[in-house]
């Protein structure tokens, strides 16, 4: 029997989940481009190298030349996968080894200090300070608080769960939906035009 | 820039706001939207960006850039923006942000797409500041002398507004001039010559400064013994100005000069002369701008040479380029064009000593010249500045000679060569292989 608060979290996530295809049926609505030119790659290699090599520090100048930014959010990401595994584990009422939940605690405490220094990152840099809107200091503060407070469980873990997950259609997290789009996209348009992966254009 | 643009911001109505908006809705389709509600404004991009590399400054990061232009979409287009704009940083579009979407999309941006590969969601980002350029076109703020390139195309069949008779005559010239160079009164430079296999087609700068780059490309054909032609009227010009001013209707106008003189002349292949943005408007942008696939292949001169080298039609001496050579990879051509390997090839084969440069191919700086830059004279010092960066790629390579397959980079590498002391000649590939060609007539001379 789940509790008052965690039925929260459910319906929390229940309106994420809602939200996001709310978002995604939008986006559909604007229809798909249809194109003529004669492909000089394959799209699907594209978007199959778009989420591999392409993200890797030797495809990307911008990885290899912030590499803590890099691994911060590495971290980051992998502390909210974690906690997120977490919390279906516990909404599920499935007991997880000591061992395991250990286990868990490398992640969560990596996760958040990449999250803590990424919004210290984004509030002492003057760039990114001034490039960021309210919602990036707030989606960051939601999720860095659901990873620390993983460690620790009980009521306040499932209250930010609930907060995050209600936030994430709302503002930019939303990109838990759209990265995965817009890297596709970016994979087949690049990978028809033999760009991507590097070498795969045809021979005319 | 300001004396021009604000007069024009201040004669906007509500009318043109709307008619802008409209064009930039209009022009989105699921990708964009996903685009325009993926950034997670993380800067990564900054430095992947020339201009911000070349000037740090807020503005110049391709995340804030894209941020002016999503600012829009999310006050106009989204229920976040319109509920919570000081939240998620939604504006509605007025004349400031027009101007800043205007500085954003013209001013400091030459769809040189370098962001789009370092972004860490995968952001196309061009294709965006296109859709926001032509909003900006629909309200009659697009930069006057790059619309007037475009009109030139529309009206004279060519950007620079070269009668007929000046072409037939450059090229008659230039035919002159490759019977002497080759000591082959046969060698022709063909004009409208019917059922030939290949079309040629070149940037207007070369029958108007740089008429020894069509010389060379008509020498590597005629030793190839390749059948092409020229066209003579309309369908000459591969430039198409309108890929930068993002209005398609009159894209579509250009670039149906060429695929009437293909049909006109009936040519099998239409060949794309050394210049980046033609490649791009002809091989990719052409048949979208006509919503029909073209019935003949458009391939570029890099990847025909690149094949009479392969199949021994070419056979050339590397020691007649003996200063080392470096190669800049025009965006349009290499990073949206997907041509990266054949001009390598090639000049392997051609040039004594060739060297990359850090970094290359896809990963290339933009010159700075690309988007339009070179029409838009308001940003001149700003194009001067961010093509500092290649001029600091150039002189760490040592090349004495810089390849630049695209007559726009080569304008701006020539202007950079002044600018930052450079000292390096720029040439075509195609001069390059002219040069190292061994014909039966050098053959004879050399020991």
């Amino acid at each position: 029997m789940l509790s008052p608060l965690e039925v929260s979290v459910v319906a929390a996530a229940a309106c994420s989940a809602l939200g996001l295809a709310l978002l995604r049926r939008q986006a559909s609505a604007y229809g798909v481009r249809v194109l003529h030119a004669p492909a000089a790659g394959d799209p699907a290699v594209g978007v199959r190298y778009a989420f591999t090599g392409a993200m890797s520090p030797g495809a990307k100048e911008s990885v290899r030349e912030h590499l803590p930014s890099y691994l911060a959010g590495l971290a980051y990401h992998a502390g909210i996968f974690t906690a997120l595994g977490l919390l279906v584990a516990t909404l599920c009422g499935v007991p997880l080894p000591a061992s395991l939940r250990w286990l868990c605690r490398v992640p969560l405490i990596l996760g958040t200090m990449g999250g803590t220094g990424l919004l210290l990152k984004r509030m002492l840099q003057s760039e990114l300070r001034g490039l960021s809107h309210p919602d990036d200091f707030l989606s960051n503060l939601l999720a860095t608080a659901f990873v620390g407070l993983a460690l620790l469980g009980g009521t306040t873990w499932l209250l930010s769960a609930a907060l995050l997950l209600f936030y994430a259609p709302l503002g930019k997290i939303r990109h838990c939906l759209f990265f995965f789009l817009a890297r596709r996209n970016l994979g087949a348009f690049f990978g028809r035009r033999g760009v991507f992966p590097p070498g795969s254009s045809h021979v005319h | 820039m300001s004396t021009d643009l604000e007069p024009k911001l201040e004669a906007l109505t509500p009318q043109d706001f709307a008619r802008g908006l409209e064009v930039f809705h209009q022009s989105l389709r699921d990708a964009e939207v996903s685009y325009l509600s993926a950034c997670v404004r993380c800067g990564l991009c900054a430095d992947s960006c020339h201009y911000h590399r070349a000037e740090p400054a807020l503005e110049n990061m391709p995340a804030r850039k894209l941020d002016q232009i999503a600012a829009v979409f999310r006050g106009h287009f989204t229920t976040m923006g319109r509920l919570a704009p000081g939240l998620v940083g939604a504006k509605r579009f007025d004349k400031d942000m027009a101007r800043a979407w205007v500085d954003a999309a013209f001013g400091r941006c030459s769809l040189c797409g370098r962001c789009s590969i370092n972004c860490t969601i995968g952001i196309p980002l061009p294709t965006l500041f296109r859709a926001a350029r032509k909003a900006l076109g629909a309200m009659r703020l697009v930069p006057e002398d790059l619309q007037a390139s475009v009109a030139n195309s529309l009206v004279h069949g060519n950007n620079m507004a070269i009668e007929r008779d000046e072409w037939v005559e450059t090229v008659q010239w230039m035919e002159e001039e490759l019977q002497a160079e080759t000591g082959d009164p046969e060698a022709r430079i063909p004009l409208d010559k019917q059922g030939a296999r290949c079309l040629f087609t070149v940037n207007p700068r070369e029958a108007k400064f740089f008429p020894l780059s069509l010389q060379a490309s008509a020498k590597v054909f005629w030793a190839a013994g390749e059948d092409w032609t020229l066209a003579s009227d309309g369908g000459w010009d591969l430039t198409n100005y309108a890929l930068f001013t993002c209005e398609d209707d009159q894209a579509a106008a250009i670039v149906t000069h060429l695929s009437d003189a293909m049909t006109r002349l009936g040519c099998e292949v239409l060949v794309i002369g050394e210049c980046g943005h033609g490649y791009q408007s002809a091989r990719w942008m052409g048949p979208e701008w006509l919503k029909k696939a073209f019935p003949f292949p458009v391939v570029s001169i890099l990847e025909l040479m690149d094949q009479y080298l392969a199949e021994g039609r070419l056979q050339v001496d590397p020691s007649r380029n003996p200063l080392p050579v470096t190669l800049h990879d025009p965006c349009n051509l290499v990073r949206h064009g997907g041509i990266l390997e054949p001009q390598r090839r090639v000049l392997r084969k051609a040039v004594a000593h060739f060297v990359e440069m850090a970094p290359h191919g896809v990963e290339n700086y933009c010159c700075g010249g690309g988007g339009g830059q070179l029409a838009m004279s308001q940003y001149r010092d700003r194009r001067l500045k961010a093509g500092g960066v290649k001029a600091r790629q150039i002189q760490a390579t040592g090349a004495k000679v810089v390849a630049a397959p695209c007559h726009n980079c080569i304008d701006q590498l020539g202007e950079l060569n002044k600018e930052y002391q450079l000292k390096v000649q720029v040439k075509t590939v195609a001069e390059l292989v002219a040069a190292a060609l061994i014909t039966p007539h050098s053959a004879e001379v050399l020991p």
